[in-house]
């Protein structure tokens, strides 16, 4: 039994060259304060987008007919661990980056990849998920925000929550049941919808950091015409959960506390301390192997494999990593002492925050049973 | 993976498998010696197979996955190193051998699972079970991909940084790798009769054999903080670009 077959990752000869670009723009345009490099991918700041947009590093490998900028997998596998290593300010345009672009390229019309794709490149337009209701969490079959026709188009109903985003996204990508009395998985759609559609209200939840990132968004009879079907009506549930390994396996599910690392490492320069040694080795080699595995499993979609196995095994590992580092700080530092100022700022915000590491994109006992599924437990 | 080396593993594979746990130099080791298995690492030249550092990775890997009871990878690296050289490349050995022994008490703990009935159905119907064994598979997914990248870096050149960090990972996943195999395998794994022993024994020992986690974790932490805070990521995407 080999449930991770791993070989050897070829990184692209321009990697050092990309680090380089990457590196350039973060000292420029980047976010300076460490509690705020933390977890960045949540952070939104649409002029860093919009920068990068400039610099064309988004829509990376999509074709130059769409805005795009026909470079390899790997080449944009590159700049977004640096990105997230560098605690950039990637929020704003994460999601249509990494999933809503490629699903519209993929599955949309002509005409929504027209409207939204350059744009995505361009970091001008940004996405928003909408997967979970209020009665449908784990449960994610049981959605019932509903599509009705109406002569041409369609007129959608209903709440989606947790939505991540939705206060500076352009459109939503949405999960909703289309055939009125269909079961489960059966009749569902998947519909992208303009934040600004008469019947969108967005309302933010804030979290307990205090901060704003996550919405509920309500539909009340929101009309759409028939070009906001994305792909095929009914095909919903494939549609939607064929983008997961995409979403689980990049380096974001292991480096959301790799900032605090850092500043463990830079307290522990010149104090020769043991314990501390050992501490920072045991995460280096963690951060190591993980870098390793999601590379690995970059590599395999690159090539059109799906390795959806492997993927969830990257987000577990990565998930646990990213919530150990907090809590293994705050059980070596003393933080009363004045000198370890910023690392308790950063492992405080972390410790907060990093619950949701194995909430959001799946918790963690979803994630374990995809994974007893194939060992073949299920 | 080449076809030297699918050959490789073909001819290993059988042969690991019914040498086992029981073999020993002394009646065995013509067999591995007749496939030219001890000279895997020797340049062809010198009379040698000529392996490079991912065919060993195969061997000691599939050494670990049978429990192989003759420690082949001792004598390969013998021939080829000795002193600080010989004990990173025993360390290297033992994390490929880690990560073949999780992999085979992972096979057997699914199986057993699979098979072994109580309250009515399988073991591996239930929601624990299934959740204590996903996380050994996770464990033993990362001690595969730390030993892949050992392997890799060592073909490259200097791999200290790879071997520490492979091996102190290899040496952590043994933790929840054994004590997810017995529990989920009741008494019967804690026989002489059957094989769990076999693999978690070996998993034991080799973790504690050429540097524990202490050993490793310290020596790896010394050389991070050394170089300093700014330097760890770019250090780190240096190795692979
Ligand atoms: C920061 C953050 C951002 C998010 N962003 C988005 C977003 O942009 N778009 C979006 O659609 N959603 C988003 N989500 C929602 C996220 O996908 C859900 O939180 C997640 O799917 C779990 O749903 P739930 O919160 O309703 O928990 P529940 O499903 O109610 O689960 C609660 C607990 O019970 C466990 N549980 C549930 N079912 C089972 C089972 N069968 N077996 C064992 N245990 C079980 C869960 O693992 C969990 O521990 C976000 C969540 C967070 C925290």
């Amino acid at each position: 039994m080999q449930t991770f077959v791993t070989e050897a990752v070829d990184w692209p000869d321009s990697a050092p060259a990309l680090r380089e670009q990457v590196c350039a723009l973060v000292v420029e345009h980047g976010e300076r304060d460490p509690v705020k490099r933390a977890n960045s991918w949540t952070k939104a700041d649409p002029g860093f987008s919009r920068k990068l947009g400039e610099a064309g590093l988004l829509g990376m490998t999509w074709p130059a007919e769409y805005g795009g900028h026909e470079r390899s997998q790997l080449e944009r596998y590159v700049v977004i661990e640096e990105l997230l290593a560098a605690g950039a300010p990637v929020g704003a345009h994460w999601i249509a980056d990494r999933q809503s672009g490629p699903l519209l390229l993929r599955l949309g019309n002509e005409e929504l990849k027209r409207r939204w794709v350059p744009a995505i490149a361009r970091g001008e337009a940004f996405a928003c998920i909408g997967l979970s209701e209020p009665g449908s969490g784990s449960d994610l079959a049981s959605v019932r925000t509903s599509a009705r026709r109406d002569g041409d188009g369609w007129v959608i109903s209903g709440q989606k929550v947790w939505t991540t985003g939705a206060h500076v996204s352009h459109f939503m990508i949405a999960l909703v049941r289309s055939e009125a009395g269909s079961e489960r998985q059966q009749g569902l759609s998947q519909f992208v919808i303009p934040m600004d559609t008469p019947g969108v209200t967005v309302k933010p939840i804030i979290d307990l950091t205090g901060a704003h990132e996550f919405n509920e968004v309500f539909f009340e009879d929101v009309r759409l015409p028939a070009s906001a079907l994305l792909g095929t009506e009914g095909e919903g549930w494939k549609q939607a959960t064929a983008e997961l390994s995409l979403e689980r396996s990049g380096p974001e599910r292991y480096l959301s506390s790799m900032v605090l690392f850092l500043e463990l490492v830079r307290h522990a320069e010149g104090k020769d301390d043991p314990a501390l040694m050992e501490m920072v080795g045991r995460l280096a080699a963690e951060a190591w192997t993980l870098r390793l595995m999601s590379a690995s499993v970059a590599a395999k979609l690159a090539r059109g494999e799906d390795p959806a196995l492997e993927a969830t095994i990257v987000k577990d590992l990565g998930n646990s990593y990213e919530q150990a580092i907090p809590q293994l700080v705050q059980s070596a530092i003393d933080f009363d002492d004045a000198d370890a100022e910023i690392l308790r700022a950063v492992c405080f915000y972390l410790l907060q925050v990093s619950p949701s590491f194995s909430l959001r994109g799946g918790t963690r006992e979803i994630i374990r049973g995809i994974i007893a599924r194939g060992l073949g437990l299920r | 993976m080449s076809d030297t080396r699918r050959m490789l593993a073909e001819m290993a594979d059988p042969l690991f498998a019914d040498l086992g746990p029981g073999a020993s130099e002394d009646c065995d080791l013509s067999r591995l010696e007749e496939l030219g298995l001890p000279l895997l690492l020797v340049s062809e030249d010198e009379g040698g197979f000529g392996g490079d550092w991912l065919d060993a990775l195969t061997v000691f890997r599939l050494a670990g996955y049978h429990a192989l009871g003759i420690d082949l990878p001792a004598l390969i690296v013998a021939r080829v190193a000795e002193g600080e050289r010989r004990h990173e490349l025993m360390a290297f050995a033992r994390t490929a051998q880690i990560a073949g022994a999780l992999d085979a008490a992972l096979a057997l703990s699914v199986g057993y699972v699979n098979e072994r009935q109580q309250f009515d159905r399988a073991l591996g119907k239930f929601q624990a079970v299934q959740q204590s064994l996903a996380s050994f598979a996770c464990e033993a997914a990362a001690a595969n991909c730390a030993a892949m990248g050992a392997a890799q870096a060592l073909g490259r050149g200097s791999a200290q940084f790879e071997i520490a960090a492979a091996k102190l990972r290899a040496n952590r996943a043994v933790e929840i790798g054994t004590t997810v195999a017995h529990q989920v395998h009741g008494a019967i794994g804690f026989t002489q009769e059957y094989a769990l022993h076999q693999l978690t024994r070996r998993l034991w020992q080799w973790r504690s054999e050429y540097g524990n986690d202490a050993f490793w974790s310290r020596r790896l932490g010394k050389a991070v903080i050394a170089r300093g805070a700014d330097s760890f990521w770019p250090d780190l995407t240096a190795r692979t670009d």
